[in-house]
């Protein structure tokens, strides 16, 4: 009798133990594929965003050694102002300031290093940042920068859609000035997109994260009005 | 030999809490899956967004901000179909830990950031200030879908309960 009801625990014992042994396996591999799934994952990340990057680029004529900004004028005071063609505040900085940055440029007080970055392509459907980034690289070719930029930023598209189409582009393009066919090409091909994400990449290596962002030689401006440009670059002239 | 006595509160948490975990483990999948969603676009984005809270190297910051998207869209996805919900929740609890710690420190620190949760991210134009307190308290929420998960694992329509079979009274595995 007892021995009968002894063979029946120990059997169910040894049941219990497989079934745990089981449980204990099945977790094993489950959690294993899961680090698994999630390293990947990662990996795939940083292999796309790897293939995305592109290593070698040209900068356009008219940039700075570094190859990170367009430079106007030969001031001795350095004036860096980096802004993305899509972004509303820099518009707005643009008017407010535009005129005196010209002003200080050619009254050869400053010299402005124009860093045209791609910070806002996730506002746009067509990528429209570092499209407009690049072709004011192509109109730099021909010493329109400052000009074409002027009019990227009068006909500023809103955020959220599709951006001015290349076509659009090159017709600012030839509005300013600029041999129509040659632009067209240079902004189908893309020729300073590897340029723009140098000079987008850089921007965020010296720290710069939000546009608009003026230094003036060196040292970010808080107050970003035209007396406030003024006396900074006339205190770093002296 | 007792008879328990219908509805206790024991039993209608028993019948409650299979609910809630499935509850937490969708609202904890859709968190992932828009949290990553809305980076996975711009990889070099989500770079800098992780590059402004400034306390790791660029080029340290540009591959945690490329690896971040995909490792959120995988969690999310491993929670939505129920496999290894333990340690999904246990890597989602860590990374919402990580956050919340990074959103304090910038707050400490006095940086002018967006968190960069979902999207957008990076400085802040000016005149917008951050709102760091309810970025916090909305992850410390998510923190409590985590933690339930990490304590109760097994939840119906699971992958981990398919592959257990009929045994869905025992959770302490997973």
């Amino acid at each position: 009798m007892s021995s009968r009801k002894g063979r029946k625990d120990a059997a169910r014992v040894v049941r219990e133990q497989i079934a745990r042994e089981k449980r204990r396996k099945r977790t094993l591999w489950t959690s294993i594929a899961a680090v698994l799934v999630l390293v990947i994952a990662g990996g795939i990340g940083w292999a796309v965003y790897s293939s995305q990057k592109s290593d070698e680029f040209t900068a356009p004529p008219g940039a700075n050694d570094a190859g990170t900004g367009i430079v106007l004028g030969t001031g001795p005071v350095t004036i860096d102002l980096y802004e993305d063609y899509l972004c509303p505040a820099c518009k707005q900085f643009q008017q407010v300031n535009g005129d005196t940055l010209d002003q200080l440029v050619d009254e050869g007080k400053a010299k402005l290093v124009f860093h045209p970055v791609a910070f806002l392509n996730r506002f746009s459907t067509t990528e429209y940042s570092t499209r407009a980034s690049a072709a004011s690289g192509c109109a730099a070719e021909d010493g329109k920068f400052r000009e074409f930029t002027e009019q990227l930023f009068d006909r500023q598209p809103p955020e959220g859609g599709a951006g001015l189409s290349n076509d659009e582009l090159v017709d600012i393009g030839a509005g300013v000035g600029l041999n129509r066919d040659e632009f067209a090409s240079c902004v189908s091909d893309g020729t300073y997109r590897p340029w723009t994400e140098h000079v987008t990449d850089e921007a965020s290596k010296a720290g710069v994260t939000g546009t608009p962002t003026i230094k003036v030689n060196g040292s970010e401006l808080q107050d970003r009005s035209p007396e406030g440009i003024k006396s900074a670059v006339e205190a770093a002239g002296r | 030999m007792t008879v328990t006595p219908s509805p206790s509160r024991a039993g209608r948490w028993q019948t409650l809490r299979p609910w809630l975990g499935v509850a937490a483990r969708l609202g904890l999948a859709a968190v992932w899956l828009i949290a990553g969603g809305t980076k996975v676009g711009d990889l070099a984005a989500s770079g800098r967004a992780v590059n402004a809270y400034q306390v790791m190297p660029y080029d340290v910051a540009t591959v945690i901000g490329a690896a971040l998207p995909f490792v959120e869209l995988a969690l999310g996805v491993l929670l939505l179909v129920g496999l290894a919900t333990r340690i999904s929740a246990g890597v989602s609890a860590a990374l919402l830990v990580v956050f919340v710690a990074g959103i304090a420190s910038a707050w400490a620190r006095g940086l002018a950031i967006d968190c960069g949760c979902f999207g957008s991210g990076g400085q802040l134009a000016a005149g917008q200030t951050p709102s760091y307190l309810p970025e916090i308290l909305r992850d410390l929420g998510f923190l409590v879908l985590a933690g339930f998960l990490l304590i109760w694992p097994r939840t119906p329509f699971s992958v981990d309960g398919w592959l257990a079979g009929d045994d869905t009274v025992e959770d302490d595995d997973e």
